[in-house]
């Protein structure tokens, strides 16, 4: 499999003063599962955004497919159109994506902003919805929907233009474990289907879930170490080290003891 | 869910080969409208750096600044000669130095609204029309004087000394109590420069209401600047006016909406902790030594100014 995203020595400072990213060199493959995990605020989402285009990087290169992604690439139509055809973007906070009338404008958009048939684009409406469970939400404004249907709305309205790369942020974050059990398996059977995938996150369990490739994101926003999820989740001194598990005391019976906790699958003792 | 993905999202991502150089896309208001939010938000981290630096106006305390802001005010609008108002510019500058602020930003901002507000606004009394002198730049002459109503416009039209010299007078004033303001805006956070106005009586709900208002402007400025890059990574073509438009008007409706839930939320919140139509800040520290003196010091300083 080629690499579709390569970034090289990417830093990017907020606001032009604060540092977000240091130095991120990192590989993302076709069809592969690739969680950037961190504490908050060490950059995943800053990663995601300049991934997406959305917010250029300060130094420091993006390649996807070979193609140099820069400020001046993605204000050429033709570039534009095959890059924002290929990489979806899911917000984590999906009311800032949701902005159209109803849910079914909402899956609409895209579309019509490449210019699709219409037919055609009222019939992957429909299948997404379905895949969904959205079709009785599709006249509904999105300001009328619960948090789990926003984010199903969300994912459907990056989907509908068949994106090979999804990008999501922090997906399971404030769903309800049943919703959260729906994403995974809908993110698993969307990596079936060839998708790649590349989730920001800070839920250990979301990607022991995923199986996925990891690059883990220390404090100070470089990278601490690339690898698989089960090597990475292992490790419980370099996990303790970018903060993601932390050391706590409780009671057993009468007897207090300390010991690190992280919040995937159950105590680890 | 393997059954039910559509057969659309199984089949490759479109096939169309990359076509560059279909010309170039404006989306001109998009990154505007980020550029502008992210300026928003900068002026606030700036201002916040600044007035965390250890160094001397940032040590003393807001209470201090805000009186010292106020009296030199009254003083710089008292003073009649150019050299008291260049004697206060060169304390304020001396200020400025020992309290390691960005000068030329300083600098570059009292020029332009001293510019705006002082020199624009009072130049056309500069002209014997106005202002009536010695004229030591003659710009037109008539054939004859007119006089209409009380308004009398003379043969020769030119800029007076009188008038000059007055003109240069209010630039310097608007200039100096500009300067100063920024500079107490420099080293002061603004939390504290609200707090502080508490000296000067103002309502506590009203200080509580402006605190808030601050606070909350970071926040939809994100929430809105989050919005722009959410409408940027769906945008691949021109949007045009009616439709930038209408997708204004959306987010402004949803930005209401927020606010209006934020608002009741923040008010559930305060109940819940013992609010009770009564707001109480917590009371400022004493005035250290340092506070003392250096209020001193201005103080003198500024009785000086109004000797001479």
């Amino acid at each position: 499999m080629e690499n579709i995203i390569r970034f090289e020595r990417i830093s990017y400072l907020y606001y032009n003063r604060i540092p977000a990213l240091s130095d991120i060199t990192l590989d993302i493959r076709e069809g592969e599962r690739y969680a950037i995990i961190g504490a908050n605020g060490s950059g995943k989402s800053t990663i995601l955004q300049i991934m997406n285009g959305l917010i250029p990087q300060s130094t420091g290169s993006f390649l996807y497919r070979g193609h140099e992604v820069t400020e001046k690439t993605l204000r050429d139509k033709g570039f534009l159109k095959y890059f924002r055809e290929r990489v979806g973007y899911v917000f984590q906070d999906s009311d800032v994506q949701l902005f159209c009338p109803t849910v079914l404008d909402e899956l609409l958009y895209g579309p019509l902003q490449f210019e699709m048939d219409q037919t055609e684009a009222m019939d992957r409406a429909t299948e997404v919805m379905q895949m969904l469970n959205i079709e009785n939400l599709k006249d509904r404004p999105s300001y009328m929907l619960s948090g789990g249907e926003k984010k199903r709305v969300a994912i459907g309205s990056a989907l509908m233009m068949n994106p090979e790369v999804l990008l999501l942020d922090e997906p399971t974050n404030g769903l309800d474990p049943r919703t959260q059990c729906f994403l995974v398996e809908l993110m698993l059977a969307l990596s079936e289907a060839g998708k790649t995938l590349v989730i920001a996150t800070h839920d250990l369990s979301l990607i022991a879930e995923m199986h996925a490739k990891v690059a883990l994101l220390s404090e100070d926003h470089r990278i601490e170490k690339i690898g698989p999820a089960e090597e990475i989740l292992k490790d419980d001194d370099l996990l303790l080290k970018v903060n993601l598990i932390h050391e706590h005391m409780h009671y057993h019976g009468r007897e207090a003891h300390k010991h690190r906790h992280s919040h995937y699958f159950f105590h680890k003792h | 869910m393997e059954n039910k993905i559509p057969s659309f999202l199984i089949a490759r991502s479109s096939a169309a080969p990359l076509a560059e150089g279909r010309g170039r896309l404006r989306i001109s208001f998009i990154e505007k409208s980020i550029q502008h939010l992210a300026g928003v938000i900068n002026i606030g981290h700036a201002q916040w750096e600044s007035a965390s630096r250890d160094a001397f106006l940032q040590k003393i305390d807001a209470r201090v600044k805000v009186l010292f802001l106020l009296f030199y005010v009254v003083i710089i609008s008292l003073k009649r000669d150019l050299v008291s108002e260049s004697l206060i510019a060169g304390l304020i500058f001396m200020l400025a130095l020992t309290s390691r602020v960005d000068l030329m930003d300083l600098y570059k901002r009292v020029l332009f609204w001293g510019f705006v507000f002082g020199f624009l606004i009072a130049f056309p009394s500069a002209f014997n029309v106005v202002t009536q002198g010695e004229i030591i730049f003659p710009v037109l002459n008539l054939e004859k004087s007119h006089t209409f109503w009380i308004y009398h416009i003379p043969q020769e039209i030119g800029i007076t000394r009188e008038g000059s010299l007055g003109v240069l007078m209010l630039t310097s004033r608007v200039m100096n109590s500009l300067a100063l303001s920024f500079l107490v805006l420099a080293t002061t956070s603004l939390p504290e420069i609200i707090r502080a106005l508490k000296v000067l009586r103002v309502p506590d709900s009203f200080l509580m209401i402006i605190t808030l208002t601050f606070k909350y402007i970071f926040i939809f400025t994100k929430t809105v600047e989050d919005m722009f890059l959410a409408k940027k990574s769906r945008l691949a073509v021109h949007t045009g006016n009616a439709e930038s438009r209408r997708w204004i008007a959306g987010r402004l409706a949803f930005i209401f909406r927020r606010t209006r839930m934020r608002c009741e939320e923040i008010f559930k919140a305060m109940l819940s902790r013992g609010f009770a139509d009564e707001v109480r800040i917590y009371k400022f520290s004493r005035l250290a030594a340092l506070d003392w003196s250096a209020g001193i010091c201005l103080f003198i300083a500024g009785v000086i100014f109004l000797w001479i």
